[in-house]
């Protein structure tokens, strides 16, 4: 109990009250297929967020290709799965399982090859780099025969009927909660600590002693591999799947989750893939025509506003005042002698080797506190190199 | 060898906005994700103006003008504040400007292409060229684009402007120092680019007759991975790789691997990249602590 | 306390597991409808917009023309058309609103892209529809589906007959990445070799719909270029061939219609296409519909507002012949009523493109004419 805190069980608490919310919806019959699809949009997002927050956030490189590895999952998972189908395994969910094994481990391989390249560049020209891959991939699966070519790969024996049944979404929502497993615990060893540390500073990181081409590596591949898991599920919502879809457009889509939840923020991935997926839904129902078209003006206004402030130099004393962090530390009740203790003690560790913080637990006076901070700060490193 | 030509004009549209990208990136340090965006706004202020003018002149000052003031609002407003940031926030503000941009102007124009007035496309013929299987559009293309790619060198070379530019691109620091004002050579960068890409964008409807929102994304990635061919922040680079992706686009096209095109060019940039990171004519920065 | 946490997520998991087992009986959305609901999908916006918007113009007249009469038996129709922009995954979840908006029968998607995503969701719920311009033969693929347009086939045969007989030097242009005309294309390419003839082709794809100066170029000498394709590329093509000096006859199939609008004067060459609607007949019903359509919309109505009006027409005429009476049928009830009426033997439609009948494949049988757009 003396260790608990809520923060790193609010993600699994996200994730796990939305499946509630969607299950007792279907017992009770209230569950619209719409709604469903939304779910399933929802999971997947969430999938996509946080395992671009591993690469943008935390290990620091921006990734504009991300839609590229999901592009991999889709169509290589749903050609496994309708072949699958065919050869007569007519159990849906063995099926979508399987698929996204298959579909995640082809995308993590792509994200290793991508990974290479990571290595001999950073910045601005890997952004350019995962850009190109994202439009090679598109370009390459849209020209084989096997894949149905530029029509696009038809799925349409994979789809789920949302209205007799909420398997999708359970399990989109399932491997959302293992993914956040995986991540958080990733995040908080001794490997997301390296991981920080390259984002922060790579070459103090590689005078620690620290692997950085496997660390690097590392996360492309978790990432890709999450993100071909995600490509797989939408294989199963639409069809055909079509390379257009993956287009960099969408990969910043994506890119505008993490940004808007944070960058290094997996809570705040998680609430911006769920609002954004549902704003986009709302959106679209309520405009039509050339008006849809607000929803991109809104996205880029809002995209600016949040980076703009959250960065500009001049903005700095401002921002610390009324952050979100410090927005709710009005509210917390704590005993004030506890809270000057704590004051106290974080008052010895100097504040400016934040490096050193990161990587030596025995600094900070209370071991979970240190690796972490909270949302407000992390949002504040996301963009340090 | 029409090919040929026709890959050079499209080259001299892509060394054209490249230049955009290069100098941007060479004086603020920063990439201009919206640029691809200023050359569509170009295309649409020529489309607009000839509906109410028959003048291509008039429309192509209107379209100049705009897209001079266009960039030039776009840095004071979205990246003047993140002087100092890091370069990842800077990259997604302009993003954010490019959706913006694009909303803006299907809200405004709608999502149907918009073909420009018959006026534009009624150039002179030019006998030899024309008889040769070079269409007239190719020809002026590519001469003007050399005219002004000369002249951006010349600006920069002899110029108190253009050789604050390379001061400010070499040391921003020295250059603060040497009384330089910092602020305005980057305004004055991004009018310069910004003014390059309406001419893009004025080329780019001599080779395809119809402005819509997202007229500018592929030519402007294209651009983009052109400038980061020829070396990111080096002009000369940007000439280079435009051009070099315009023949190869063409040639590609017109063999039978033409629906790898998008694949080949951008497998291109990886295989520069990976052989020299920098890009062609980059230069090497020596990583420091 | 972590335990515990980790022995809820169990739970909630375990919890989820079995609900997924269960199924859940179908609702009916249309039971508080008062009027009958005809929904579907279409361009509104984006490169194809124009059918989308010909289309809506087309079936709202006649929904309009329908309840001006009485409707059927005294009720009503409602009408609406969501914007997919023409992409698969937009169409997809329009069709879920729409279904959950209480639509009971539905004119699909007008574009074959959508039309298949439209389909595979309105296979689950057995909704009857029939698109008016889908004109790709996965579209109708399930039992519940039907069309008024030509398939893609059909017009590519038709092509190949139609350019083999005219014209020597033959070229076709035409778009990989696109269901409908990939589908006629290759329709084409078969009847060709059939005829022993042969001919030149280049492709563009999604990638690069833009620039056209390769494919002409390539093309130049040819007398004829077969483009089955739709409007908005056919008239870049069309400049780009007065730009490099080809004067070939373009020859289109019904994606031509809207071409109008995309060239102007400096286009001399010739430009033929096929198409099941003339604007200009002296058939009293079309005479009546063109009158009717530009009053209210203050153009010429195009195939498109031909091929929703008929579809509409057609609908209600299938639910008159299938003594459909209660307004709140569901979809599945009513898809097999009216399918079971339109392909007998005695149901002969007769609407302004053209008299049909239907069988089960959902196809609609019926005579083209081919319309020359002299400049």
């Amino acid at each position: 109990m003396k260790n608990f805190k809520l923060k790193h069980f609010i993600n699994y608490a996200i994730v796990s009250a939305l499946l509630i919310f969607g299950v007792v919806m279907f017992l009770t019959g209230n569950l619209r297929p719409s709604t469903a699809q939304l779910f399933a949009q929802m999971g997947y997002g969430i999938i996509l967020a946080v395992s671009l927050n591993l690469v943008v956030g935390f290990l620091g490189e921006l990734s504009l290709g991300h839609a590229g590895f999901m592009c991999v999952g889709a169509y290589i998972g749903g050609l496994f799965a309708v072949v699958l189908k065919q050869s007569g395994l007519d159990m849906k969910l063995p099926v979508l399982i399987i698929s996204m094994l298959v579909g995640g481990l082809f995308a993590a391989l792509f994200g290793f090859i991508i990974g290479l390249p990571s290595l001999r560049l950073k910045g601005d020209y890997l952004a350019i780099v995962t850009l190109a891959f994202g439009e090679i991939v598109r370009n390459i699966f849209m020209n084989q025969k096997v894949f149905g070519g530029a029509k696009g790969l038809t799925t349409g024996t994979l789809i789920y009927d949302t209205r007799k049944s909420p398997t999708l979404f359970i399990v989109v929502f399932i491997v959302a909660i293992l993914m956040l497993i995986l991540v958080q615990n990733l995040v908080k060893s001794k490997h997301g600590r390296a991981i920080t540390a390259i984002r922060d500073n790579e070459i103090a990181a590689k005078a620690m002693g620290i692997n950085v081409t496997f660390y690097k590596l590392f996360v492309f591949v978790v990432a890709a591999f999450f993100a071909g898991c995600a490509g797989v599920i939408y294989a199963h919502t639409t069809t055909p799947v079509l390379y257009s879809f993956f287009s960099y457009n969408y990969s910043i889509e994506i890119l505008v989750m993490v940004v808007l939840g944070g960058m290094g923020s997996i809570t705040g991935s998680i609430i911006s893939a769920v609002f954004i997926t549902a704003m986009n839904f709302v959106l679209q129902s309520q405009l039509s025509g050339d008006l849809a078209s607000l929803k991109n003006v809104v996205y880029a206004v809002i995209l600016i506003i949040v980076v703009v402030f959250g960065n500009a130099p001049a903005l700095k004393s401002f921002r610390e005042r009324y952050n979100i962090s410090a927005f709710f530390e009005r509210f917390r009740k704590q005993d004030a002698s506890k809270r000057r203790d704590d004051e106290a003690k974080w008052a010895r560790v100097p504040s400016k080797i934040k490096m050193d913080a990161l990587l030596s637990t025995d600094m900070a006076p209370d071991s979970d506190e240190s690796i972490h901070g909270d949302i407000g700060a992390d949002n504040d490193k996301g963009g340090n190199k | 060898m029409i090919t040929l030509i026709d890959g050079l004009s499209l080259g001299s549209i892509y060394a054209l906005i490249a230049l955009g990208y290069t100098m941007v990136y060479g004086i603020a340090k920063m990439l201009n994700f919206a640029h691809g965006d200023v050359i569509m706004v170009g295309a649409y202020a020529i489309v607009i103006t000839l509906s109410y003018t028959a003048s291509p002149a008039v429309a192509i000052i209107a379209a100049v003008i705009l897209c001079t003031i266009l960039g030039v609002a776009i840095e004071k407003i979205a990246y003047k504040p993140l002087r100092g940031a890091s370069p990842l926030a800077v990259l997604i503000t302009a993003i954010g400007v490019s959706y913006f941009l694009q909303g803006i102007a299907q809200l405004v124009f709608g999502s149907q292409p918009r073909p420009v007035s018959a006026v534009w496309r009624q150039l002179p013929k030019i006998p030899l060229l024309n008889d040769l299987g070079i269409t007239t559009a190719a020809a002026v293309t590519l001469v003007c684009g050399v005219i002004i790619m000369v002249a951006l060198n010349l600006f920069i070379k002899c110029t108190k402007t253009g050789r604050a530019m390379l001061a400010v691109s070499e040391d921003r620091g020295a250059a603060v120092l040497m009384g330089i004002n910092v602020n305005r050579i980057i305004t004055v960068t991004f009018a310069i680019g910004s003014a390059l890409a309406a001419f893009a964008g004025m080329f780019y409807l001599f080779q395809i007759p119809n402005a819509e929102p997202t007229l500018g994304a592929m030519p402007g990635i294209t651009a983009f991975t052109a400038a980061v061919i020829g070396g990111i922040g080096s002009i000369p680079g940007a000439m280079v790789g435009g051009i070099l992706l315009g023949v190869v686009e063409k040639l590609c096209l017109a063999s039978p691997l033409s629906s790898y095109t998008v694949a080949i060019k951008f497998s291109l940039l990886i295989v520069i990249l990976l052989v020299k990171p920098t890009g062609l004519l980059g230069k090497i920065t020596r990583e420091k602590v | 306390m972590k335990k515990i946490l980790a022995l809820v997520l169990v739970a909630v998991m375990m919890l989820a597991t079995f609900a997924s087992c269960g199924e859940s009986a179908a609702t009916n959305y249309a039971a508080n409808n008062t009027e009958y609901f005809i929904g579907g999908t279409g361009p509104l916006t984006g490169d194809a917009s124009s059918y989308g918007i010909s289309v809506q113009n087309g079936a709202k007249l006649a929904v309009e023309k329908i309840n001006a009469n009485g409707g059927l038996n005294g009720v009503n129709f409602k009408f609406d058309i969501k914007d997919d922009q023409a992409t698969a995954d937009k169409a997809s979840s329009a069709y879920d609103q729409l279904f959950e908006a209480g639509m009971q029968i539905s004119f699909g998607s007008v574009t074959s892209g959508s039309c298949e995503a439209f389909a595979a969701k309105a296979a689950n719920d057995n909704l009857f529809f029939m698109t008016p311009s889908a004109s790709a033969e996965i579209c109708i693929a399930e039992s519940n589906a039907f069309r008024v347009c030509f398939g893609d086939p059909d017009q590519g045969v038709l092509a190949a007959e139609e350019l083999v007989a005219n014209f020597q030097n033959i070229g076709a242009i035409y778009d990989e990445s696109d269901t409908y005309s990939s589908g006629i294309f290759e329709a084409f390419d078969a009847k060709m070799k059939e005829l022993n003839a042969t001919y030149t082709v280049k492709t563009f794809n999604a990638e690069n719909k833009l620039d056209f100066s390769t494919q002409v170029e390539a093309l130049k000498d040819c007398d004829v270029i077969f483009l089955p394709i739709y409007y908005t590329e056919a008239g870049l093509i069309a400049k780009v061939a007065v730009a490099k000096g080809c004067d070939a006859v373009l020859f289109g199939c019904d994606g031509f219609d809207g071409i109008a609008g995309q060239i102007d004067e400096t286009v001399t060459n010739q430009i033929k296409y096929i198409t099941p609607f003339d604007v200009n007949s002296t058939d009293a019903n079309v005479a009546e519909f063109v009158a009717a359509y530009e009053t209210a919309y203050g153009v010429k109505p195009d195939q498109f507002a031909a091929d929703g009006y008929d579809v509409v027409m057609a609908i209600y005429e299938a639910m008159k012949a299938a003594g459909v009476n209660d307004v709140t049928i569901d979809p599945d009830t009513l898809c097999e009523k009216v399918k079971a009426a339109i392909t007998a033997d005695s149901f002969v439609f007769t609407g302004v493109t053209g008299t049909m009948t239907w069988d089960l494949s959902g196809a609609a049988t019926k005579e083209p004419v081919i319309i020359e757009l002299n400049k």
